[in-house]
């Protein structure tokens, strides 16, 4: 199970020879995961270079952001905003520095770019004035984030052209930056939407978004009421989470994580998991909850056990699913139905039952699909109807809930390193893992982190996507 | 103190003492002075420890006591003496040990002995240092990251610890501190009434002769970082009209203070900078109201980067949401007889030896107010407003 190239890689002398000798190996690079718990300054001491086309709408969130989160910002001496980034600076005693646009100049950790006010073809060529001689300063596991308007339907044709062009760009330099371990990134802001921008900003550039890479995130203004305030140390302070599928893979890292950003997990899996799962949540604090999701009893009995041990539910993290692949000519009715009902049915039956007084104002649902579920597998016509099923599902409902401020997402997680992946044959199994643009597979916690971000109050203003950990897979892109 | 007052014995309700570095055969201070000095037994003790602020803490603590009525009449202050500070075995070593000193040693105890010497490093002491836990950073390692991240120069930073080393000099020489200090009789005998750190004849140029302590390239030296010394201040403590009933001319009051904590991972000794406005506001007061201002110089750079902050409107808005600065405060009322730089610094006794020099320079001057801001280790931060009786 264990990924060969990637130990090799980090053996500095077969890494050189490797090199050396000119061999057509891949070498993924380590990725650099927070090994902390949660921090107010997951930033401490990143050199930022920042940068924007003719205006810079969102530059006064961006600096706010950066300069809270710990980070050291380089502005080119003749920028616009420059005067928003030195507040910001004097506020929390980090001198600003000149950035200058040579491939020479010290390296950086991150590269924000502010092209929200992009509107013309012509525009675009800032995206390379400032890229291109900064490409080469971007260090190992860097982080490119450039920031975007959300389309609507008011745009001039010309405007969403450019905007759109955006998104093919950072694809592109997710692909050219990812065998560093780096992660490219565009954040979508509707117009009105910039004070929700400071929770997605600071999740892509922090060490907790590893294998989220080429990925739009769309933020739009919230409907419902304000939110009370939260400690970046502690986001998830006092909320309860049920986490599905808890005995193993996402489901435990999950449910870890959870616990270490504040949150009581209940732990759900199969009765047949038990031991597995008190494990899990008895190193989590949390509860352990062994009920067959597939039960027509099982939501009342969701319901009722989060009516016996607290006044309510704030997360729900959809994470149990079953594979049943077979082509659909030999496939038996029965696997059929036990796909479609367990990662499908059961979503939407336990979602319906907590959304009836148990779900809190200002809650978090959060589905697990699959890259399956956007681009289709051979062998996988139930998994993935049921995984794209789920797409819709989270598009669908999170209008309806959007009033109470509760928000709905799907994470489609690519080639992880589970339990579910360590049983394709071995030569599947390489093919897979190399096919993302960091050329390995991604940790459960990756997902886990991806599903922790969404679960707190800082992802306010995300609700109806669906968030692709998956290292920027060429399936489904 | 009770010579110099002159304080009836039967009128003292309590001791609260301050200190860092406490003996571990006596860690309560408070009780043993009262003891060791043959008060009534009545006369109960506590010690209070906040780091470097802890000599504030005894006073404040002392000053609640008094405002809610649980007694009359207390003394506080602080005390540390950092060259008797104890030096600790490893656990190793102590169990190793332990045959020997607690027991009979058995051959195989012996054995065991010699067969774990090496490495010596695990049995040997430890040289005491005193690191920040969370970051395991020394402060001066910290106070250095804070010169670079508030940019305060070299020279800055030996033009404040000149400042500091003059007028303390000047306060000596002048006589401005006999009435609150205490000659110390050393082992051999002498009297010793002035500190032997103040260097009157130091010179901007000598100090920056001086080589950087906690970084290769760094600003802070031991000229411009105070000195961990041996010292003792305490204040008598009772209400306004208690003190004339007893015949007291009363010398300050307090009107407020403040205790803040800051992330000790950001920026350490910024704590100050948090706790002076706090306070400054529960007294209902704006720092130009102030007349004179007393910091503890833990490190000139920490003291320099406090006052650049406490200037800038941008801190003022987004770290403490009020629309304005602060406010500059002018060299002129700041730390006017020097500080800790200068005077040196025992932790327990630096807050108390602070309130007693500002209580008698209101009382003495035309002064009506003053405002004193000491950082501690742990990421703490401590500021208190006296005003003139």
């Amino acid at each position: 199970m264990s990924d060969f190239l990637l130990e090799l890689g980090q053996n500095h002398r077969a890494r050189a020879l490797i090199k050396g000798l000119g061999l057509p190996i891949p070498m993924p690079q380590d990725l650099a995961r927070a090994s902390e718990g949660f921090i107010a300054r997951p930033l401490e001491g990143h050199e930022v270079a920042f940068g924007h086309g003719d205006a810079s709408p969102l530059s006064e969130v961006i600096a706010k952001t950066l300069a809270e989160a710990g980070a050291h910002v380089g502005v080119v001496h003749d920028c616009p905003s420059r005067g928003i980034f030195e507040t910001q600076a004097e506020a929390w005693s980090r001198p600003q520095w000149e950035l200058t646009l040579n491939p020479d100049g010290p390296k950086l950790d991150s590269i924000v770019f502010d092209a929200s006010a992009l509107d013309t073809t012509e525009s675009l060529r800032n995206l390379y004035d400032f890229f291109h001689p900064l490409m080469r300063r971007l260090k190992k596991c860097g982080r490119v984030v450039i920031l975007a308007t959300a389309p609507d339907a008011k745009q001039a044709p010309l405007m969403r052209a450019t905007q759109a062009a955006l998104l093919g760009f950072i694809k592109s330099v997710a692909k050219e930056v990812g065998k560093k371990g780096s992660t490219a990134n565009i954040i979508y802001v509707e117009g009105n939407a910039s004070a929700h921008l400071e929770g997605p900003l600071r999740f892509l550039l922090s060490r907790r978004s590893v294998f989220v890479s080429g990925q739009p995130i769309v933020v739009r203004a919230p409907k419902g009421r304000k939110l009370p305030e939260w400690d970046w140390s502690r986001p998830l302070d006092g909320k309860v989470a049920l986490v599905t599928g808890a005995a193993r893979g996402i489901g435990a890292a999950t449910s870890s994580l959870l616990a270490s950003a504040g949150a009581t997990v209940i732990c759900l899996d199969r009765p047949a998991d038990d031991g597995l799962l008190s494990k899990v949540a008895r190193e989590v604090g949390g509860m352990p909850l062994p009920v067959d999701i597939t039960t027509p009893e099982a939501p009342q009995a969701i319901a009722d056990f989060v009516a016996e041990h607290r006044d309510g539910l704030d997360i729900i993290v959809h994470n149990a699913g079953v594979t049943r692949d077979k082509t659909l000519a030999r496939m038996k009715p029965e696997w059929w139905d036990q796909a479609v009902d367990i990662n499908l049915g059961a979503v939407e039956r336990i979602t319906s039952k907590l959304l009836e007084g148990t779900l809190r104002d200002h809650g978090r649902i959060i589905c697990l699909s699959s890259v399956a579920g956007i681009a289709g597998n051979l062998g996988q016509t139930n998994y993935a109807a049921s995984k794209s099923g789920i797409l819709g599902y989270v598009r669908g409902l999170a209008p309806v809930v959007a009033r109470r401020g509760i928000t709905v997402n799907a994470i489609a997680p690519g080639f992880i390193e589970t339990r579910l992946t360590a049983a394709i044959p071995v030569v599947i199994r390489e093919a897979g893992r190399r096919l993302s643009n960091l050329g390995q597979g991604g940790q459960p916690r990756d997902v886990g982190d991806a599903i922790t971000f969404l679960s707190t109050p800082a992802a306010h203003g995300i609700t109806g996507t669906t968030l692709r950990v998956c290292g920027g897979a060429l399936i489904g892109a | 103190m009770l010579e110099r007052t002159n304080l009836s014995q039967q009128d003292i309700d309590a001791i609260v003492w301050g200190g860092v570095i406490l003996p571990s055969t006596a860690p309560n201070v408070g009780r043993e002075i009262a003891l060791d000095l043959g008060l009534p037994a009545s006369v109960e003790g506590m010690t209070v420890t906040r780091a470097c602020a802890s000599g504030l803490q005894s006073i404040t603590t002392a000053v609640a006591a008094i405002e809610r009525g649980d007694a009359d009449v207390i003394i506080a202050g602080g005390s540390d003496s950092t060259s008797n500070a104890e030096v600790s075995l490893p656990s190793k070593a102590v169990h190793l040990l332990a045959p020997f000193a607690f027991g009979k040693a058995s051959p195989s105890d012996v054995m065991g002995v010699l067969s774990q010497l090496m490495p010596l490093g695990d049995i040997l002491p430890k040289m005491p240092k005193i690191a920040e836990r969370t970051t395991g950073e020394v402060m001066g390692e910290s106070a250095e990251k804070m010169a670079v991240r508030n940019e305060i120069s070299r020279l800055a930073q030996d033009e404040l610890a000149l400042r500091s080393h003059e007028r303390a000099a000047a306060a000596i020489e002048s006589g401005r501190f006999d009435d609150e200090v205490v000659a110390v009789e050393t082992p051999t005998g002498a009297l010793v009434s002035a500190d032997t750190i103040v260097r009157a004849d130091t010179s901007i140029e000598r100090l920056g002769k001086l080589k950087p302590v906690f970084a290769k390239d760094g600003t802070l030296t031991a000229g411009n970082s105070s000195t961990l010394t041996d010292g003792a201040a305490s204040v008598l403590l009772m209400e306004e009209q208690k003190a004339k009933a007893l015949g007291y001319t009363p010398l300050a009051a307090f009107k407020s203070w403040s205790y803040v904590g800051v992330d000790p991972t950001d920026q350490l000794l910024i704590g100050p900078a948090l706790a002076m406005p706090r306070a400054l506001e529960r007294a209902g007061l704006d720092l130009a109201d102030i007349d004179l201002v007393d910091m503890h110089e833990a490190f000139a750079a920490q003291v320099l980067s406090v006052l650049k902050v406490l200037g800038s409107e941008s801190f003022a808005q987004h770290r403490l949401g009020r629309d304005t600065a602060v406010g500059e405060i002018d060299p002129a009322r700041l730390n006017v007889h020097g500080g800790s730089i200068a005077i040196g610094h025992p932790f327990g006794a630096t807050g108390a030896r602070m309130v007693t020099t500002m209580a008698n320079e209101l009382h003495r001057g035309d002064k009506e107010t003053a405002l004193l801001g000491i950082c501690a280790a742990g990421g703490l931060g401590a500021a208190a407003v006296l005003e003139r009786v």
